[in-house]
């Protein structure tokens, strides 16, 4: 259907390169910029999820760090109820819900009459609160974390977390805050007041936290122990330095060390073998505990490749309709082309009324329509004008050749002309150029008189053609009546001068050899003077007319002269068609060349003489257009015999 | 062919220039005529450069002297060149016009 090179390809290969090079340049700066603002916005959600996170979890851990400090507060006023204080651990476990246990640990031996240990303590056990005293040879309570690291430091101290062996595994951390005493005036530390904590609500609030598809948070330790995890097998297992190092993951190691110098951040995370993934991490307010928020790269910008996969698909869908839809239009519009053609080339052939595809549109198309109408006429009417002026001129043509064929015909080109008359002997030709001419040349015989004439009208085709017919016959008539060839040059100059409107002008020379005496009477109306050659091989030009050209004066005074003819001697006569003939260079054939080959064929028939010459002009005229008519003429005087 | 007209003093100058050949004769024909028609009295030909005149083109010369005949005007020539001068000597036209060397002595002659 689409041709390749044909308009409707060209135009839906133009249409499609410019659309798909948009929706490259729209698809790849939507993409950029929708991935910078799904990762801010994912920074932030992530961010957001961790300190809501953290929030929960202060609001459930700040309440409790109050009770072991009120009670720690209530140790330092003296004297102190020992039996008391078992109910008030009591009370603290039954009164709070998250509260595992309670315990106020006193210094070995501070109550000397209650032994080395004292530690009033409560704890549940299934839906009961039971209480005990802590220590024995088997539980050394100042050796324990909770006891000795909150006494060295001087303040309270949460526990990293830890399972509780002792009551259905469950995960706890205690809060320990010192109490004092003054002993002899001296702030004395006197013990430790704790609660423990029942960890499993941490889990409920941190696994809570989703993003994406599988997103998740988790809890470290401030030792870097995973607190929670989604996988339960990570908790409470081992630490992220020892991770760190089993897995070959130093990013662990760094994350571990920023948490304990209290640094939150937002990084690129990719555990070995592991999709690369996105975390934020930070410490809660309270302790070095820290809540992780991690997500995995390709979830981030998932619905951004889902949304990139159904726009390339639309978009590839539309392509489709725009080429289908193009190639349509295209090939509506463009369809008539195809007719036009084809009856372009119906009508070259020469059918002008071949029937146009019809047009119903008034877009280019019509104009083309019109125009390709108004051509059918034109060409019809053309062709019929033609075919009339071909055959006007084909009629002038065929009259033109018969006016030169008549012409042609007004001079004698018999030769020899005069088989019984030896004195004299002659040749001549008239060359014309290719319309008809205005040269002529005439010779009769009159009263053993013989009468030559060569002449040239000015000018061409018809007017010079018919101005020559007029000459020739005007010269046959008058030289019956006339006998001198000055009275015929007169009688011609005035018969042809008389209502010559035109101006026309014909150059003329006129001789008139006695036969019995061989003298030849001349005149010459501003002709080429004609050549005389002399047996004994002398060539001379005849002097220059004394007269001008026939027909231009009625009342000219033409001058005759004379010359004494000699056996053997020739006249060689010519019009300005031999010695002005061009060639393409426009140089002239020239009196000097023309004599030079007369001189080298003086002794030659006048036959061979006029071809030589002919040959000669021809040649030096070569492929450039014969422009005038070309005559010669050449008389041989044998003598009176 | 190519025909320019300045008038000096009393006299129009005609510059001929190229070639007055049969085919171009027609043209400079009716450009002469014109020029004739205006009755200038005294009128030059300046054929410095008229390379080439065919029998045609002396026509056009004989009508502006027949011209300049029946109004009693004066028609120079001048600055023939040589192959030119010829042919007027040839066909005796040299007889039938003042033919001069150069501008400056038609103007004055």
């Amino acid at each position: 259907m689409i041709k390749k090179n044909s308009l409707s390809f060209r135009i839906i290969s133009h249409v499609l390169a410019i659309t798909v090079f948009l929706f490259v340049v729209i698809i790849s700066f939507n993409y950029y910029y929708s991935r910078t603002t799904i990762k801010e916005s994912a920074t932030e959600n992530a961010i957001f999820l961790a300190n809501n996170t953290v929030a929960k979890i202060e609001q459930i851990l700040q309440p409790m760090e109050k009770i072991p400090a009120m009670v720690a507060a209530l140790m330092e006023v003296q004297p102190i109820d020992r039996d008391s204080l078992f109910r008030i651990v009591k009370a603290i476990v039954e009164n709070n819900e998250t509260i595992y246990g309670a315990a106020i640990a006193f210094e070995p031996g501070f109550f000397p009459e209650k032994g080395r240990y004292f530690a009033p303590y409560a704890y549940r056990d299934g839906d009961q609160v039971e209480t005990m005293s802590l220590g024995g040879q088997h539980y050394e309570y100042f050796f324990m974390d909770w006891y000795q690291i909150p006494k060295m430091l001087n303040r309270p101290y949460w526990t990293e977390p830890y399972f509780d062996e002792g009551g259905g595994n469950q995960l706890m951390a205690t809060f320990s805050v010192p109490f004092y005493q003054i002993i002899n005036g001296e702030r004395t530390f006197a013990g430790i007041a704790t609660v423990d904590l029942d960890l499993d609500w941490l889990t409920d609030i941190v696994s809570e936290v989703k993003i994406f598809e599988s997103g998740y948070a988790f809890m470290l330790s401030g030792n870097g122990m995973a607190v929670t995890h989604p996988d339960r097998t990570m908790i409470m297992n081992k630490s992220v330095y020892s991770n760190a190092e089993e897995w070959n993951a130093p990013i662990l190691r760094e994350i571990g060390r920023d948490l304990r110098e209290g640094i939150s951040r937002f990084r690129e995370y990719q555990l070995p073998g592991r999709a690369n993934s996105w975390i934020y991490y930070r410490n809660l307010d309270s302790n070095l505990w820290a809540i992780a928020v991690v997500f995995p790269d390709k979830e981030m910008f998932a619905e951004l490749h889902r949304m990139g996969t159904i726009i390339i698909s639309l978009f590839i869908l539309g392509l489709i309709l725009l080429t289908m839809s193009t190639a349509g239009i295209v090939n509506r519009l463009a369809s008539p082309l195809a007719h036009f053609a084809d009856s372009a080339r119906t009508i070259a052939n020469g059918h002008f009324d071949q029937k146009l595809p019809e047009i119903k549109t008034k877009d280019e198309m019509k104009e083309l329509h019109d125009a390709f109408s108004h051509m059918q006429d034109e060409l019809a009417r053309y062709v019929v004008n033609l075919k009339e002026t071909t055959a006007a001129k084909e009629k002038i043509e065929s009259e033109l050749r018969i006016a030169r064929e008549i012409q042609m015909a007004m001079i004698p080109h018999s030769f020899p002309p005069f088989p019984d008359l030896p004195q004299i002997d002659l040749y001549a030709i008239l060359r014309s150029a290719k319309e008809v001419g205005g040269d002529l040349y005439d010779f009769f015989m009159i009263d053993k008189r013989f009468y030559f004439a060569i002449g040239d009208v000015s000018g061409k085709g018809v007017p010079a053609s018919l101005f020559m017919a007029v000459t020739r016959t005007l010269l046959r008539s008058i030289a019956d009546k006339e006998s001198s060839a000055k009275g015929i040059m007169e009688g011609l100059n005035k018969s042809l001068a008389s209502n010559n409107e035109s101006n026309m002008f014909v150059t003329f020379f006129l001789g008139i050899i006695d036969l019995r005496t061989g003298i030849m009477q001349y005149a010459n109306a501003g002709h080429n003077p004609p050549v005389i050659i002399k047996p004994d091989g002398q060539v001379r030009m005849f002097d220059k007319a004394k007269a001008i050209p026939l027909g231009l004066f009625e009342d000219f005074d033409f001058p005759e002269l004379s010359l004494q003819l000699n056996e053997g001697d020739k006249i060689f006569a010519y019009t300005d068609g031999v010695n002005e003939a061009e060639n393409q260079q426009e140089e002239l054939f020239g009196d000097d060349r023309m004599l030079h080959i007369i001189q080298q064929n003086r002794d030659k028939h006048p036959k061979e003489l006029i071809l030589h010459l002919e040959e000669a002009v021809l040649s030096f005229v070569n492929d450039h257009t014969q422009s005038d008519d070309i005559t010669m003429m050449t008389i041989l005087y044998n003598g009176k015999t | 062919m190519n025909v320019t007209v300045i008038t000096k003093d009393e006299h129009t100058v005609v510059a001929l220039r190229g070639r007055l050949d049969t085919t171009q004769a027609d043209a400079v024909e009716k450009e002469v005529v014109e020029i004739l028609d205006q009755k200038h009295s005294h009128i030059i030909f300046d054929c410095k450069e008229m390379d080439y005149i065919s029998s045609s083109g002396l026509r056009i010369f004989l009508i502006a002297q027949k011209r300049m005949m029946a109004t009693g005007g004066q028609l120079k020539l001048c600055s023939l060149q040589a192959g030119i001068q010829e042919i007027f000597d040839m066909s005796g036209f040299s007889m039938i016009f003042s033919i001069f060397p150069d501008l400056e002595s038609a103007l004055n002659g």
